[in-house]
């Protein structure tokens, strides 16, 4: 009951101290994903690895994978961080935007936008195409992307309990992470 | 020291100049939880205090080997986006982010900042205090499902 009130009371915080940007919501055709602090957008900007941006540390090919990129939207300058692709799935977007690294792309999904946690400029892409064509591409390529990487870890149900690398840590330190003792101490205070 | 060191930081922040050296970096030491920065900053699990910790410990890796960003989270509520761990510039799913998941550290690197949003490059964790945000005792486990039902 307690874990229930704080959560709604923290719920209704974020809510009101929320403000979302709308300006780029024109011509969206992005789906809600129910998040107190979206807003779609669509806009045009150029893919790019966000370290590169940053620190002048550039990998070929925005990293081939292995690091974060971003949208520099052309209409403000602004680099906006792409946090999301639109699978529910626990997966990030530069699996997604790694095709179009350097090009200038049109994307659509949604913004997130909420002063309470200090999120500005944040994005879950939903679909991408180069500028100047018709056909988009919906960013949903990262389970399939794993899958393709990790023949190994090949199986049935979610990608997230086959994975190699995440069981092996949940076999030493548990799932609160804290050591397989105190982890079978806290699951009985939880459930017996 | 923290306030000040920020202070310091954002005061000193550049204009892009495109190709090489994009934003001048300063010299920053923080004190900060690595966090899965999608579950805080979109509140789709619930609030901000419910997807730090050990509550979440097991989503904010499922998240990190996903390639979700990590971030670090100071005490103030700063966020720093991690773009580097000791020279491991694998920041969209790699095994160093994934196996400090949770983890609060003291790490001495180079902030950035660009429109709104920190990020930083961790040149050294100089101490790692494990996970000590123990709110599970709040929460529970954040998703109910990290834990499958035939391990309860």
């Amino acid at each position: 009951m307690i874990k229930s009130i704080l959560t709604c009371a923290a719920l209704i915080g974020a809510t009101s101290a929320s403000a979302q940007d709308w300006r780029f919501e024109e011509g969206s055709n992005a789906r809600s994903w129910n998040l107190f602090a979206e807003s779609n957008a669509t806009f045009t900007g150029t893919v790019v690895d966000i370290t590169c941006e940053l620190t002048g540390d550039c990998a070929a090919n925005c990293g081939d994978g292995a690091r974060q990129l971003g949208i520099l939207r052309h209409s403000d300058n602004v680099l906006v961080n792409v946090q999301k692709n639109d699978q529910a799935l626990f997966s990030g977007g530069a699996t997604d935007l790694l095709p179009f690294c350097g090009q200038d792309v049109d994307v659509d999904g949604l913004l997130l936008t909420d002063d309470s946690v200090g999120a500005i400029n944040m994005y879950l892409v939903q679909f991408i195409r180069p500028t100047q064509t018709e056909e988009w591409t919906a960013a949903k390529a990262w389970t399939d992307a794993w899958e393709a990487a990790h023949p190994d870890w090949a199986g049935s149900g979610r990608w997230y309990r086959r994975a190699g690398n995440i069981l092996a840590h949940l076999q030493t330190t548990g799932y609160f992470g804290l050591g397989l003792e105190r982890d079978e101490e806290i699951k009985a205070e939880l459930y017996d | 020291m923290k306030h000040l060191a920020l202070a310091t930081a954002l005061m000193s922040s550049l204009p892009l100049a495109p190709a090489v050296a994009a934003t001048e970096g300063q010299r920053i030491t923080v004190t900060g939880e690595f966090i899965d920065t999608w579950c805080y900053f979109s509140g789709v699990m619930g609030g901000p205090e419910t997807v730090v910790g050990s509550a979440h410990h097991t989503c904010a890796m499922w998240c990190s080997a996903g390639g979700i960003p990590v971030g670090l989270l100071a005490p103030d509520g700063t966020i720093y986006m991690v773009l580097k761990i000791e020279g491991d510039d694998n920041n969209a799913g790699g095994d160093t982010l994934l196996s400090l998941a949770s983890h609060t550290v003291t790490a001495d690197g180079i902030f950035y900042e660009r429109d709104g949003l920190n990020y930083i490059v961790v040149e050294e964790i100089v101490e790692d205090m494990g996970i000590t945000n123990l709110n599970h005792t709040d929460f529970g486990i954040v998703p109910g499902f990290a834990i499958p039902p035939g391990e309860r």
